[in-house]
């Protein structure tokens, strides 16, 4: 060894390195856990740093420039397309479908029937869906065949050679209709309620009696269809190794894997799902549309399968926001304190369960307000009807009850001649109050917002 | 059928079917993909390209209608020195979310800016009335036309 | 798309020797932008598709001793912003205005408005006001015809095999006629219109003059109010003459129930629509 080379032995110390991780804020080397852990609870309505600052987007730029790959951007070679046919009858039996005449067709190279669905069914709560509709057709968007062909307009036309027989069974579409004993059975052929919650807090009853005042009404809202910019989008392709990636406008990857290898009995580390940029989601990509189809198609043809929804499927076959049927019963007293609330809503649940039981649950909890009501009965129903999916958008179950109480609110105050600002003051919550469920809340600022907001808007002019 | 359009100042050929739209000729045969498909039938503005400098829904004409004409899509926007004003004052203002109606909006904010330097608020929102956008609910957008028209005008003054 | 076959004409006369060559189905694209919706849901091919965008003549917009001539072929958005026009027929501009989008007016026509012929076209009723004539071009000659005329009932013009709309007339005395239009949609963009309406009047010593009243969107086709017209014709301008004529004009229409808007909404907003051109043809301050 050359004598002037000198070798430095170096002092490190777990403690050194430490130090050095502060500096550097990488937690390189994990502090020593000690038991119990205590963990930080921060006070409330602690301002943070991000609070009033105008941010910009990483992805600003690019979406600018229009270099943005959104899905139906991507293409891979000897990639092909694929095309779903819609049932276009709300409810039916599938007496037979006839995918020859559209194999034949020049140019197309495979089809799929629900028939070959290894396991047809999914669902994020309930598994009541098809991949494709191969015994009963729920709603007049349900997919019934499909088919990848060289060129879109080739798929287009394939689905007009599909023949299918179908024989029509009675629809129902009012959920109040479909509650009853008598109505048309969509799935269970004892009830189409598929989803009950309740909740009860003091004795609604004795509210009732104790009140000055009762009033009723009934409020609904609307189906509402997401509308993302991009239509729903999905790229299959298997590699070498039989494993399948689905590119896809998906939002919940993890979840649609789960569903993905349930419906192609695939293991979970078989599949690889690839969620690039959207271009909007709003709750309607929450859950898988096509991945299992194209996955299939996919392996039949040995090409990537791209299929993208048209705006029709978009609006047909996609979920929606929940319609609500929501009737109010509330006691009040003369001077405008809310003594008792009772609520009844019903769901529209739409042809499968998709996120209805989350959304019911968040409705129950939300359908007081932010008020203090001691006693209160909420009882609630998710109905399923022929209709298009409802699931989960923005909001879920949240805007329709907001829509109902306040909307009421403003009716009662006006009846017994007091300030709707007043009214709400009054029965507001305030720090620490608890939510129909027991929640204890933090930093309630309920009051404090409407008073600035009455301020800013010149309420009192 | 063939057809040739100078596109962002380059001439660009292609062989395809005569049904197919200018959409999916800039899509598919020239890998232009900033012009999207949303609706396909002229009411989201997703498929905006400027047609001899006139903003137009690329899903409602067909290849051969464009033949021969000057074609803008959102890529020919910037060069290789600047991005165009209304790219940076959308980049800076965080115009856009999701992003899928930026390139058809900017193209459409740019054909009102070309024919109307000054537009007002109200201006602003006709010249936009064939784009449609789902996260933003507008308001920033706006606000980008007229920061970057007012922009555009103080240039002009010192020029 | 169905596949088709794409004939492009540099004139007129190329365009009806085409139109005269090949089947019933072809189809005249100006604009395209109700052609090529139609086509994307359509379940046949029409064969041929005839673009006519390219005839510069045909988009002319000129002024000779007959009137103001409107090509077929002009874009929305060439006729806003056209000072014969403007001088001429303004109330044209406020239409045109109406008409879609931005983005669908620099592609679509008044030609192609007219011959899609939905009973809530934009562009009718101020035409019809101005008792606009039109020009078919065929093989056999070209024939001229009110617009009234023209229009035969929901998406049915008269126009016969191998026919195209080519000219839209604004007679020399209509000529700087004070119109006023107005349009009724649930939005003020891209919006198909609940009703239309759309009043031209002559004023004389303070009575209105050769009033034409003109509805849109109540009735099978753009249809004039005679009734409404012939009472306010000599009525001095007064909101008692104007009101009184809304009235009777509400009567002259067949409106629908929707969803869009109920029958007795749009009946109400007849006779707004009514009033409010009345006042703006006679230059007084609308409601």
């Amino acid at each position: 060894m050359d004598d002037n080379v000198k070798v430095v032995e170096a002092e490190t110390s777990l403690e050194a390195l430490r130090e050095a991780d502060e500096a550097l804020r990488l937690p390189a080397v994990a502090e020593p856990i000690t038991y119990p852990i205590e963990t930080k609870v921060p006070d409330a309505r602690q301002q943070t740093p991000a609070v009033g600052q105008r941010a910009t987007r990483p992805d600003g730029r690019l979406h600018g420039l229009g270099q943005t790959k959104y899905i139906d951007d991507l293409s891979f070679p000897g990639m092909i397309h694929a095309k779903i046919k819609r049932a276009g009858i709300a409810h039916a039996r599938i007496k037979s479908v006839d995918v020859s005449e559209a194999a034949k067709m020049p140019g197309v190279l495979a089809t799929l029937v629900g028939a070959e669905i290894p396991v047809n069914s999914f669902g994020p709560s309930l598994q009541d869906q098809p991949v494709l509709a191969s015994d009963i057709v729920y709603h007049a968007g349900d997919g019934v065949a499909a088919v990848a062909a060289v060129t879109e307009q080739l798929a287009a036309d394939a689905l007009e050679k599909i023949t299918v027989e179908y024989e029509p069974m009675t629809p129902v579409f009012d959920p109040l209709e479909a509650m009853s004993d008598d109505a048309p059975k969509v799935h269970d052929p004892d009830s189409n309620i598929y989803a009950t919650k309740v909740i009860k807090k003091g004795d609604v009853d004795k509210g009732f009696e104790d009140a000055d005042h009762i009033f009723e009404a009934t409020f609904r809202t609307q189906m509402v269809e997401h509308v993302p910019l991009e239509p729903h989008a999905t790229i299959a392709d298997w590699d070498g190794n039989g494993r399948l990636t689905l590119w896809s406008s998906l939002g919940r990857i993890t979840m649609g894997r789960a569903d993905v290898s349930r419906t192609l009995g695939l293991p979970y580390n078989r599949i690889r799902i690839i969620g690039t940029i959207v271009g909007g989601n709003f709750g309607g990509k929450n859950e898988i549309t096509q991945e299992p189809i194209l996955g299939l198609l996919s392996k039949k043809t040995g090409r990537p399968v791209k299929g993208v929804y048209s705006r029709e499927d978009e609006f047909m076959s996609s979920t929606t926001r929940h319609p609500f049927i929501m009737e109010y019963k509330t006691g009040i007293n003369s001077d405008g304190r809310i003594v008792a609330r009772k609520v009844r809503l019903v769901c529209d649940g739409g042809a499968y369960c998709s996120w209805s039981e989350t959304t019911l649950g968040k409705a129950c909890i939300l359908s007081a307000g932010p008020y203090n009501i001691d006693n209160l009965h909420v009882e609630a129903f998710a109905v399923y009807t022929n209709k298009t999916m409802t699931g989960a958008m923005r909001g879920f179950g949240a805007p329709q009850v907001c829509f109902a109480y306040e909307s009421h609110m403003d009716d009662m105050a006006k009846e017994l001649g007091i300030d709707p600002l007043e009214i709400r003051l009054l029965n507001a919550f305030e720090e620490n109050a608890a939510s129909p469920t027991g929640q204890v809340l933090e930093s309630v600022v309920v009051k404090e917002s409407l008073q600035i907001a009455a301020e800013r808007f010149g309420w009192k002019d | 059928m063939d057809v040739t359009m100078n596109v962002n100042g380059r001439e660009l050929t292609a062989s395809v079917p005569p049904e197919t739209t200018l959409l999916r000729l800039l899509r598919e045969d020239w890998d232009l993909t900033g012009a999207k498909l949303g609706c396909d039938v002229g009411d989201c503005g997703a498929c905006t390209v400027l047609l001899d400098g006139q903003a137009v829904n690329a899903c409602l004409m067909l290849a051969g209608q464009a033949d021969g004409r000057q074609i803008t899509t959102i890529e020919g926007l910037a060069d290789l020195d600047a991005f165009h004003p209304l790219q940076k004052t959308f980049e800076d203002l965080a115009a856009l979310q999701c992003g899928f109606c930026g390139p058809g909006i900017i193209l459409a904010a740019k054909y009102l800016l070309d024919t109307n330097p000054n537009p007002s608020t109200a201006e602003i929102r006709d010249g936009l009335s064939g784009n449609l956008c789902r996260c933003t609910g507008y308001t920033k957008i706006i606000e980008a036309v007229a920061d970057t028209a007012k922009e555009l005008a103080a240039k002009q003054d010192a020029a | 798309m169905k596949p088709f076959e794409f004939i492009k004409a540099v004139s007129t006369e190329e365009a009806v020797a085409a139109l005269a060559e090949h089947g019933p189905g072809i189809r005249i694209l100006a604009g395209g932008t109700d052609l090529l919706v139609e086509l994307k849901h359509a379940s046949q091919s029409p064969g041929v598709v005839l673009d006519v965008s390219a005839i510069d003549d045909l988009g002319a917009i000129t002024l000779d001793d007959d009137g103001l001539h409107i090509g077929a072929g002009a874009t929305h958005t060439a006729i806003m912003t056209n000072p014969l026009i403007a001088e001429h027929a303004p109330a044209m501009i406020d239409a045109a205005h109406t008409v879609g989008s931005v983005l669908t007016r620099n592609l679509g026509t008044l030609g192609g408005n007219l011959v899609t012929c939905v009973p809530s076209m934009d562009s009718g009723p101020v035409l019809v006001a101005l008792e606009a004539e039109v020009t078919l071009a065929g093989s056999g000659g070209r024939r001229r015809m009110p617009l009234t005329e023209f229009f035969v009932g929901p998406r049915k013009t008269i126009l016969g095999p191998g026919e195209m709309l080519v000219d839209i007339l604004i007679p020399k005395a209509n000529l700087g006629k004070p119109t006023g239009f107005v349009k009724f949609g649930l939005r003020k963009g891209q919006a198909l219109a609940l009703v239309n309406a759309a009043s031209a009047s002559w004023t004389e010593d303070g009575k209105f003059k050769s009033p034409r009243i003109s509805l849109g969107a109540v009735a099978p086709v753009v249809i004039r109010c005679p009734a409404a017209e012939a009472a306010l014709d000599g009525q001095p301008v007064s909101e008692e003459a104007i009101n009184e004529a809304a009235k009777i004009a509400a009567g002259e229409a067949k409106p629908i129930d929707d969803f869009r808007a109920s029958k007795s909404y749009r009946l109400d907003l007849i006779e707004v629509g009514v009033r409010r051109t009345l006042a703006a043809a006679a230059g007084l301050q609308g409601d």
